[in-house]
């Protein structure tokens, strides 16, 4: 009997061991020709990175990290969520092919600045890296909180990724002062979405003449023809997913959250004058460089917050308290013709677990105005063609790594990998990963290199798909872009815009009063954080040169 | 000192170094942030009472404190009623009181970060648990006034059963004698209830209003999680703005000096009560 316990004993350990041997090295494979095909986690796909990709550091029998172990900050969406999802598919192949460990920090979103700002600002030191929104970075870079990574960049050593895939737009928010501080990964732009089934059905178009007198303005190249198609189709049955009343439009201004988007890309084109120069009333949107005088509440601003108020009345009344996963909810279950947001609805729309439009959606850069206010002469200015301005709003999440990291070249190892061909458009394709398209490696030809086949065996809808990457495209190439707010201090300014714009939303405050508040409040927070310093840091993220 | 004495210092010393990192030196170090400006990256400003100055200028500091003040006041005393009538009511003959009374107390057991959430679900205007059954829409969390009542509605119910258990404990406690005698003179139940059953409750009813006075005031999680403080500020409460203005904003000495000054106001609210109980025992 005893004999008989040790053997079971010690059969028990043989297994434990083999299992063990079996899970190392199932999560990479080296071919023949020298490139390496990485399995992800639990899904087992399989991505192919080529052999003059993968880095010189890496091969064969060589884990140039063994035995170090590096901590990373995400946002928390777990194991198949936004963001945080690919880490944890890549992981285990990652750990194989350097020999580090991984551990996946995750945050709520709301915590993610304050808990690593206090972790450096008091020297715990427990992150080697963030996978920071962009509006983070000037709240890293400027105490020397994070590292540039251009020595790595050059470094054929590290998985390689080309910076000229992306567009200038992107390229600015992951760089300081001319130097690399993030990895690309994301790429957040909003984007117009619309009902396309709807919108495009003569019968609908008729019936909008019918009521309206005039022909149905779509596709719509304004804010004002958006206003006028939401304010027919609000409270109308047009959908038959059920017998409720449906909206025109839907957004988010749950207070807090990320209502505050919605403002900056609507507000762009009565705001932001395209040309080639930078200065008060060109290619500007936040501050006067030259004073730091806040220009939130310059008239091309209020007017825009006008619209947006007039807009959301033909939404639900309950939006005023919804967060971001609402809004999409209510859109992909057919509930509005319309709907302002990142590049992650296009690839939910094609979840049809969660979604009854995919293969009715259209999608375009969002529209212009006719109308754009000159800062600088103080006067409106009427435009032949509408003012489209491109958006980089939203947090483009990205890799940065801690100055206090003593294991950087590891994480920068983790980054890089992620930015090669394959896995970011294996991110891109798939959608539910959190990663936007935004590079020419994620676009079709002729704006780009990726294969419709790609897309098309991830389950997206041809059609839908067209849209969603011509209006990403058009977006981050657009000739004029709303300026990224990158200074220390962002988050702040952006909540002092975001509670005012919530109290005109419930009609607590007029526009006008609501902007004249945030511009008391940017001021006071601009003296704070010492006004100098906050305009030389503004100087320089906009590359305005006094 | 002696060996025994030796030894007793040796024991408590680990309680002492826990009480003096993690609860003095915390409040000291705070107490040192209130009287600087701190700005990541810079060195700290000494600016003296200026945070605290500007507490009583700023709006949305001011807004706070009214929102905190009106969540207080009405949802301590909706809960104090409350309990005490149910209270009265489970002290008598009831059928199914055993399960009644652990149904009662079941919300007290609730995480209120995930009670802030659940009501998020609960209240959710297009269709809601709540709107779902009326034949009218209820602007729960989109309408100012509907959201701090909403905000307040939520703390009822979770904290009413502890009103509930505690006066309850306190109402079993009541010698029947006193009942007996009484009837003697009246029959009248309210003159009993008037003139016994309130004065032998009065030490445990300003308890628990201490008790939840106190914690309403440091409320956080509820409001955080069901509204964020909105729509607008209509439910930012005092401890969220200061929380927000340290963590958030990094404007570590306003924040501080926030924290302190809600301290205070606590303090205040708390000393007056319990010079009440001490009145009442004498």
């Amino acid at each position: 009997m005893q004999r008989l316990r040790w053997l079971v004993f010690v059969a028990a350990l043989l297994f434990v061991w083999a299992t063990a041997v079996a899970q190392e090295g199932n999560y990479l494979e080296w071919n023949a020709d020298g490139s390496v095909t990485l399995i992800t986690f639990e899904d087992e796909e399989r991505i192919t990175i080529p052999a003059d990709q993968i880095g010189t550091m890496f091969g064969p029998g060589q884990q140039p990290f063994a035995g170090k172990r590096i901590a990373i900050t995400v946002n928390n969406g777990g194991p198949k969520g936004g963001i945080s999802g690919p880490l944890y598919r890549l992981r285990p192949a990652w750990e194989e092919l350097t020999g580090a460990e991984l551990d996946i920090v995750e945050m709520p979103l709301a915590e993610q600045l304050p808990a690593t700002i206090n972790d450096l600002r008091l020297g715990l030191n427990q992150f080697d890296g963030f996978i920071e929104g962009a509006w983070y970075m000037g709240e890293y870079v400027t105490p020397g909180f994070i590292i540039p990574i251009d020595d790595y960049m050059a470094d054929p050593g590290f998985p390689q990724w080309d910076p000229n895939w992306l567009p200038p737009s992107l390229r600015e928010i992951y760089m300081w002062e001319g130097k690399w501080y993030a990895t690309p990964n994301d790429s957040d732009g909003q984007v117009l979405y619309w009902r396309n089934d709807i919108l495009s059905n003569p019968e609908w178009q008729a019936a909008y003449e019918a009521e309206v007198g005039e022909p149905m303005p779509f596709p719509v190249k304004t804010w004002d023809d958006v206003i006028a198609i939401a304010r027919f189709f609000d409270g109308k049955n047009w959908d038959d997913n059920d017998p409720d009343p449906d909206s025109g439009v839907v957004m988010h201004f749950r207070v807090n959250e990320q209502g505050m988007f919605h403002y900056m890309t609507m507000s762009a084109p009565f705001v932001v004058r395209g040309g080639d120069t930078v200065n008060r009333c060109t290619n500007n949107y936040w501050f006067d460089p030259a004073t730091m005088e806040p220009l939130i509440n310059s008239p091309g601003h209020v007017r825009a917050l006008e619209k947006l108020v007039e807009l959301s009345q033909y939404g639900p009344d309950a939006q005023v308290g919804w967060d971001l996963g609402t809004t999409w909810d209510w859109f992909l279950r057919g509930k509005s013709i319309f709907v302002f947001s990142w590049g992650d609805v296009g690839s939910l729309v094609q979840d049809t677990t969660r979604s009854q439009i995919k293969g009715k959606l259209g999608a375009s850069i969002v529209p212009g105005s006719n109308e754009v206010y000159n800062m600088c002469t103080n006067a409106w200015e009427t435009l032949a063609e509408p003012n489209v301005v491109g958006n980089t709003t939203g947090g483009s999440w990205q890799g940065v790594v801690s100055a206090r990291s003593p294991n950087p070249d590891v994480v920068y190892s983790l980054y890089a990998l992620m930015a090669t061909e394959p896995v970011s458009l294996w991110n891109v394709n798939r959608g539910w990963t959190g990663v936007d398209p935004g590079w020419s490696i994620h676009f079709l030809p002729p704006d780009g290199t990726a294969s419709l086949e790609g897309y098309l065996e991830a389950g997206w809808n041809e059609s839908d798909l067209k849209f969603y990457l011509q209006a990403y495209r058009d977006n981050f190439f657009a000739d004029t872009m709303l300026p990224y707010l990158r200074i220390n201090g962002a988050e702040e300014y952006w909540r002092a815009l975001d509670q005012n714009l919530s109290e005109a939303m419930i009609g607590r405050l007029a526009p006008q009063e609501a902007l004249d508040r945030t511009a008391v409040a940017w001021d006071e927070i601009t003296n704070r954080r010492g006004r100098d310093d906050q305009l030389k840091q503004f100087q320089e993220s906009i590359g305005y040169t006094p | 000192m002696t060996r025994n004495s030796r030894l007793k210092n040796l024991f408590l010393a680990p309680a002492a170094l826990w009480v003096l990192a993690f609860t003095v030196y915390p409040l000291l170090y705070s107490l040192r942030l209130a009287f600087y400006r701190v700005n990541i990256g810079q060195s700290d400003v000494f600016i003296g009472f200026e945070n605290f100055a500007r507490a009583f200028s700023d709006g949305n500091a001011i807004n706070s404190a009214v929102v905190t003040l009106i969540f207080v006041g009405g949802g301590v005393i909706i809960q104090l009623s409350l309990g005490i009538l149910f209270a009265l009511l489970f002290n008598r003959e009831l059928p199914f009181r055993g399960l009644l009374r652990t149904i009662m107390t079941l919300p007290l057991f609730a995480t209120p970060i995930a009670v802030g959430f659940l009501f998020f679900t609960i209240f959710y205007e297009e269709g809601g648990l709540i709107n779902g059954l009326l034949p009218f829409k209820v602007p729960w969390l989109s309408d100012p006034s509907w959201a701090l009542f909403s905000v307040m509605l939520v703390d009822i119910w979770q904290w009413t059963p502890f009103v509930f258990l505690v006066t309850l404990a306190a109402l079993q406690g009541i010698p029947n004698e006193y009942y007996e005698a009484a009837s003697l003179e009246t029959s009248n139940a309210m003159t009993q209830f008037r003139f016994i059953t309130l004065p032998l409750l009065q030490p445990t009813i300003i308890l628990v209003l201490v008790l939840r006075i106190a914690e309403a005031f440091k409320v956080f999680d509820i409001p955080f999680t069901l509204t964020a403080g909105g729509p607008g500020a209509s439910t930012q409460v005092f401890s969220m703005f200061a929380y927000r203005t340290s963590r958030r904003f990094f404007d570590f000495g306003y924040g501080s000096a926030l924290a302190y000054l809600l301290l205070v106001a606590v303090l205040i609210v708390v000393l007056f009560f319990f010079n009440r109980i001490r009145q009442t025992y004498q």
